[in-house]
């Protein structure tokens, strides 16, 4: 019943992290390239690390409990830490003077 | 002469050097019962090659001392010219004017707005982030540098992370605010304060009648047994290396972002 859930947070987890990995490649400017490995990424390592946690509790204990609850801090911390960070990046960008991105038609007009 | 000499080296990672053949099963075998510290990374850079830390110490302290030296004094000068400066946004066409001397009048004007020059932009996100972070980096500096004996840590990386953490503050806020937490003349004290704690528990052992940094030698003071002492020691010298660390970290990192000014920051 755990492995099952397991496979399931850890399988979500990577659907996200490929893509943040896709929308790195693929988008075309600086601010939306950050939106995806900002928001996916931060998603992502909060299922998979999820998942490591209910793993980590098979043989339940006090010892395995804690641990779990450890994962879970650092879960919250990065869930904190990382949309901050790009928020920090998209802030910085916004105040250099780089300009988001539109399509060839709309500048043109 | 050098590169011939090397030629005489052992091979990487031949089981047969010198090197793993005297001291490495030594350290590896006995490292537990004599100084009651798991991790035997930590006995050997703190207790069996003490010496050598000590001076890493020194050297880090000395690191500190040199920025400190080379950036701050001769911006001191600086700083007397710079003070009379006044800046003027000219809104209509954006562009800045700095007026350098003191006694030129300038009008009052809907279009020049005067900028208080160490203004640095702030964000409310960043900073409530950074608020909320900080006290757990710290906490787990703490950890590092009390759990160095148990798992992978010890006094320079708790220090790091301890000094890491007070330079966010300064990132997230602004320089002057961190340099009134962070005192600059605290810091200077504490930096060399790192190294006299480490040498000071040496000077100790000397005291005790065995050795310099011989740690067994406080197990009378403590009133433990001396491999419970060598931990103990381990641990004292551990704080010093953390003290002195972070201290340093704060120094260099305020004079570099600042040109030695301590006014604005990055």
């Amino acid at each position: 019943m755990l492995d099952v859930l397991t496979v399931l947070l850890t399988l979500g987890g990577l659907v996200f992290f490929a893509g943040a990995t896709m929308g790195i490649l693929r988008f075309p400017d600086f601010y939306t390239r950050l939106h995806a490995a900002g928001k996916l990424d931060t998603l992502g390592a909060l299922l998979t690390m999820a998942g490591l946690a209910v793993y980590n509790l098979d043989p339940f204990s006090m010892a395995t409990l804690l641990t779990s609850l450890k994962i879970g801090l650092a879960v919250g911390f990065i869930f904190i830490a990382s949309p901050t960070a790009t928020h920090a990046i998209v802030d910085a960008g916004v105040r250099a003077g780089l300009r988001p991105w539109v399509k060839q038609e709309d500048e043109q007009q | 002469m050098l590169v011939h000499a090397t030629l005489d080296f052992p091979g990487w990672g031949d089981p047969n050097a010198p090197a793993h053949l005297h001291v490495a099963p030594e350290y590896l075998e006995q490292a537990y019962e004599k100084t009651a510290t798991p991790n035997v990374v930590t006995a050997v850079l703190a207790d069996y090659r003490s010496y050598d830390t000590m001076f890493e110490t020194a050297v880090v302290f000395s690191a500190g001392l040199a920025c400190f030296f080379l950036l701050r004094v001769q911006s001191r000068k600086k700083e007397e010219e710079e003070e009379e400066d006044r800046y003027f946004r000219h809104l209509a066409t954006d562009m800045v004017i700095r007026i350098r001397t003191p006694s030129m009048h300038v009008p009052d004007s809907p279009y020049l707005q005067q900028l208080d020059p160490y203004w640095t932009p702030r964000s409310l996100i960043v900073r409530a982030a950074c608020r909320v972070l900080t006290p757990f980096i710290q906490l787990f500096a703490l950890y590092v540098v009390a759990h160095g004996h148990h798992s992978p840590g010890g006094g320079f990386q708790g220090g790091v992370i301890l000094g890491a953490s007070l330079i966010l503050v300064a990132l997230s806020h602004d320089l002057r605010t961190s340099m009134k937490m962070t005192p600059e003349k605290l810091m200077g004290v504490l930096s060399p304060a790192g190294v006299l704690i480490y040498a000071g528990v040496g000077a100790l052992c000397v005291a005790a009648g065995h050795n310099f940094l011989d740690y067994g030698a406080l197990a009378e003071w403590l009133g433990t047994a001396p491999e419970a002492a060598r931990s103990l020691g381990i641990l004292f010298v551990e704080v010093g290396v953390a003290v002195c660390v972070m201290a340093t970290m704060i120094i260099i990192y305020a004079n570099l972002s600042s040109a030695g000014g301590h006014k604005q920051g990055l």
